[in-house]
């Protein structure tokens, strides 16, 4: 009979619905772990070169005197920042005779860099002899613009990840060749921590 | 029905409700008011300033019947950027670049944050509003930052509105934003594929296309999407005037749109502009297929997490702590 | 009767527009009032497509609000003519076939009440050609909203094309071909299951909310469907009883009555089911509840409202259950009225923006209707009620004089 059928048409259509869904849900889980597995699979390395519209860094750069997972890359230089490099234009030989010399120069500077009282002091890292130089704790001399081989004496892992992309930024670009920043762009050697400030902005509450 | 007055006035009505000619004439009067009505509505929906010339008029005629951006040939995605570049200069007298970007061949991008160096300054936040010309009238912001107390990772228990000296000792900072999911239940829900993922990863949205049901925001378990309750307005001064379709132009009101991880940047090399703009570094950006990248770096090196692991929506962006 | 010598398709609409002009006082009052109500709506609606949805009171947390939470409602109430035409048709019950054509008129006014308000809600109406298959893009089947689409739009086909035409035939004095529309009458019981059931997978299949992100939810929509909507129909039943000629058997109130105790016990059933699993061992997915019944840091605008729905909701239920005044329509019939109002309470305000607060951060934010919003309700609720009048009435008149 007609009724009779009809009593038999939403089960029917429910269940071959739920068979559908079911289907489809057991496929969504086998990909669940997809994304990663995707992303470790792919190991051909990728051409920066390929991003056409990339614009390369204008600021002046230094070819870094080590190597991260990709190869060479470059650091932001510095020296051109510091205001009164060449150091030797004042340190010779001979002791500084300049009237009010060290307020005039760089007496002004702090050193917050350490535990207090505990903290670093200057021929920490200056070179006592050649001060265009930075010195490690074994005695080489070390160019300011490759500072980043002093700091990450002490801090490694901070230099490890550094190398890696987990610390710092890349300048400007994701693409093209890399050139991040150096540890003094961001952190003043003299007192590395960053200041405590009032935010950007703040959100607004919506109602 | 006692008062004279009041049986008049009855059979007065009665009268003029009755009487077969005052039917026609309610039924022309009712007729002209429903068409006087709609038209209002129509004309009151179709513009908010008046239409300056026929050439505004003509290219708001194609706009609106353009197709979905992703059925459209290189051409017509050409023809509606210049559109949008002409309405620009008709409506606000700017001049604006609207690109059209194809992504690039082999990327897949990710986004890392480092909990332990973000110290809730929220310069990410302003550089956000400023390079994707968010509404500033209703403070609009992709990006949100919750102080949070030590003990448990979810916003939740954070607080996302704070504004006091940063950073608090003892407390740590999170950003949240699209999470551009690989399995995004946004995309699911939208019923006219006005919202897609890219091949590059990027959830994007067709704001021409979006009908605003704002059935993806509530799909969204990430608080990523914003939707243009009215009408956008950015200082001219300030508007950011390389843009993307896909991104940062001049939204429609009644439509939706999100972070787009910065697509008219990262299309063309560049990093979003949350990660320039964060002073301490917590953000990293690249691609994901580049086993060299700093990205993949992270992924491999640090103890990563995602937020709502277990909502199965893969966002690829991951949160680290170093 | 007068002797019409030609009748038509063209003569039976222009008998239906001169049958709803004709009236009484009362009822040229009544319509009167409607058009005010719509023209409030217009009104209210010219400001929302001036300066877009912010003339509401959603935002980015609560982004669905009034509007949403009375096409939910509404949605229920269409899907509860099948109520009558499951007795009419599937058991031949001859009460219930007199009153089926009210039903399916009630019906075919919720729907359109539903699609309108989805229309005022969206941020773009006039892109909604983007929804047409072939000229737009239909996210069909991943997208529920697709679905609904789909089946309010067919739904609303079956339910007015249908009773059309067997209007039709009665105006013309014919019976009309059984063969012709009985698949297309049990077609339409299922699909009022599907309309309502859809319309609950649109939450229900949101991972994001756990609020409404529970199996319960189809259920407890078609529960609280069947007892709301016969509800409505029997207080619209006994208005047609007690204005027009058209009598209506006791018979056909006792089995409404039935209908709605039932429904309405699953429907207190399956809310203590979804309190136990919320609040017996509360987790982290709990907090809309908590938000809803109690309140979360001072903002507890929504307590008021649930516990109202809630008790006045088992109120009525007793009342209608345990029938004191044995079938008194002035006790029964405000009951019905009473559980109609707290079924649109918690099904309403009290199911949608509890699931939207706290947001997915956890923030929170009171949400209450601008006068826009309330406006626009109102006319929408103008036309509702104008087009069910408009069809009831036509279809009593035809139904009446067929039957002398």
């Amino acid at each position: 009979m007609k009724t009779n059928i009809k009593f038999f048409i939403l089960p029917a259509i429910s269940v071959l619905f739920m068979i559908v869904l079911l289907k489809g849900g057991a496929i969504a889980l086998a990909n669940e772990k997809s994304l990663l597995e995707e992303i470790k699979g792919v190991n051909e390395p990728f051409d920066s070169q390929s991003v056409k519209q990339v614009q390369p860094v204008t600021q002046k750069t230094v070819l870094a005197k080590e190597e991260y997972q990709g190869g060479s890359f470059r650091v932001l230089a510095r020296k051109h920042l510091i205001g009164r490099y060449k150091c030797s234009s004042c340190h010779t030989n001979k002791p500084v005779l300049v009237n009010q010399g060290l307020e005039l120069t760089h007496g002004n500077v702090v050193i917050n860099h350490g535990l207090k009282g505990e903290g670093l002091s200057c021929i920490d890292c200056h070179h006592p002899d050649d001060q265009d130089y930075l010195e490690n704790k074994k005695g080489s001399k070390i160019d300011f613009d490759h500072s980043y081989q002093l700091c990450g004496q002490c801090h490694f892992r901070q230099k490890r990840d550094w190398l890696g992309g987990a610390h710092g930024k890349r300048v400007s670009n994701w693409a093209g060749d890399r050139v991040i920043y150096n540890c003094a762009s961001c952190h003043d050697p003299h007192s590395p921590r960053f200041e405590k400030r009032f935010p950007a902005t703040y959100s607004v509450p919506l109602d | 029905m006692s008062s004279p007055k009041k049986d008049a006035a009855k059979t007065v009505i009665e009268d003029v409700l009755q009487k077969p000619s005052s039917r026609r004439l309610f039924i022309k009067g009712a007729s002209i008011a429903a068409a006087a009505g709609s038209a209002a509505l129509a004309a009151s929906y179709i513009s908010a300033a008046d239409p300056a010339s026929a050439g505004e008029l003509k290219l708001r005629w194609q706009e609106f019947f353009k197709k979905n951006y992703r059925l459209m040939s290189p051409e017509e995605k050409n023809e509606t950027a210049t559109r949008l570049e002409r309405l620009a200069k008709f409506q606000d007298n700017i001049d604006v670049q609207v690109g059209n970007e194809p992504p690039v061949e082999k990327v897949l991008y990710g986004y890392a944050f480092n909990i332990t160096r973000c110290e809730g300054f929220m310069e990410c936040v302003t550089a956000c509003v400023k390079e994707n010309n968010l509404d500033r009238k209703t403070n609009t912001q992709y990006i949100r930052i919750f102080e949070m107390e030590p003990g448990q990772l979810d916003p939740s228990t954070g607080d996302g509105q704070y504004y006091h000296e940063v950073p608090v000792e003892d407390k740590f900072y999170m950003g949240t934003q699209c999470f551009h999911c690989e399995n995004a239940p946004c995309v699911k829900a939208c019923p006219t594929k006005a919202t897609w993922k890219e091949p590059d990863g990027i959830v994007v949205v067709d704001y021409n296309w979006c009908i605003g049901c704002r059935y993806c925001q509530a799909a969204c378990p990430y608080y990523g999407r914003r939707f243009n309750w009215g009408q956008s307005e950015v200082p001219k001064e300030e508007i950011t005037t390389k843009q993307h379709y896909l991104g940062n132009r001049k939204r429609p009101m009644g439509k939706m749109e999100k972070c787009t991880f910065c697509i008219q940047r990262t299309r063309k090399g560049k990093l979003p502009a949350c990660v320039e703009a964060c002073p301490t570094g917590a953000r990293v950006f690249g691609n994901l297929l580049d086993p060299d990248s700093e990205i993949r770096y992270v992924l491999k090196h640090k103890k990563v997490f995602r937020m709502k692991e277990e909502l199965g929506t893969q966002p690829k962006f991951w949160y680290f702590i170093d | 009767m007068n002797a019409v010598p030609h009748k038509n398709l063209k003569t039976f609409f222009v008998d239906a527009v001169r049958w709803n002009l004709k009236g009484s006082i009362g009822f040229q009052i009544f319509r009167t009032l409607l058009l005010i109500g719509m023209a409030v709506g217009i009104y209210a609606y010219s400001f929302q497509a001036r300066y877009g949805l912010s003339v509401t009171g959603m935002n980015d947390i609560v982004s669905w609000g009034f509007y949403i939470s009375n096409f939910t409602f509404l949605v229920g109430v269409a899907a509860a003519a099948v109520m009558l035409i499951l007795p009419a048709y599937m058991f031949h019950d001859p009460d219930f076939h007199r009153v089926v054509i009210i039903g399916e008129g009630v019906a075919v006014g919720a729907l359109v009440m539903c699609l309108s308000f989805i229309v005022v809600d969206m941020g773009g109406p006039l892109q909604a050609w983007h929804l047409i298959p072939g000229i737009g893009l239909f996210n069909f089947p991943s997208s529920i909203l697709a679905w609904d689409v789909l089946v309010l739009n067919g739904y609303l086909l079956l339910n007015a094309l249908v009773p059309a035409y067997i209007l039709y035939s009665h105006y013309m004095g014919r019976k009309p071909d059984e063969r012709k529309y009985r698949p297309f009458v049990f077609l339409s019981i299922f699909w009022a299951f599907s309309i309502h059931m859809v319309t609950a997978f649109l939450y229900q299949g949101l991972p994001a909310r756990p609020f409404w992100n529970n199996p319960l939810m189809g259920p407890r929509f078609l529960a609280s469907a069947f007892a709301a909507g016969p509800a409505l129909i029997t207080l619209i039943l006994a208005i047609i009883h007690s204005t027009t000629s058209y009598k209506i058997d006791r018979k056909v109130f006792n089995k409404l009555r039935m209908i709605i105790v039932i429904s309405a016990i699953i429907n207190l059933l399956m809310l203590f089911s979804e309190i136990f699993k919320e609040f017996y061992f509360p987790t982290h997915h709990s907090i809309s509840a908590v938000y809803l019944f109690f309140g979360i840091d001072g903002h507890n605008s929504l307590v008021p409202w649930i516990w109202t729905s809630v008790s006045v909701n088992l109120a009525a239920t007793l009342v209608l259950a345990f029938n004191p005044g044995k079938n008194n329509p002035k006790v029964l019939l405000p009951a019905c009225g009473f559980l109609f109002v707290a079924v649109w309470m918690e099904k309403g305000i009290g199911l949608i923006v509890p699931g939207l607060l706290p947001s997915p951060l956890g923030e929170i934010v009171d949400y209450l209707p601008t006068w826009v919003e309330l406006g626009v309700t109102l006319g929408i609720l103008s036309l509702g009620i104008t087009i069910v009048t408009w069809l009831i009435r036509t279809a009593l008149i035809i139904e009446q004089r067929y039957e002398e």
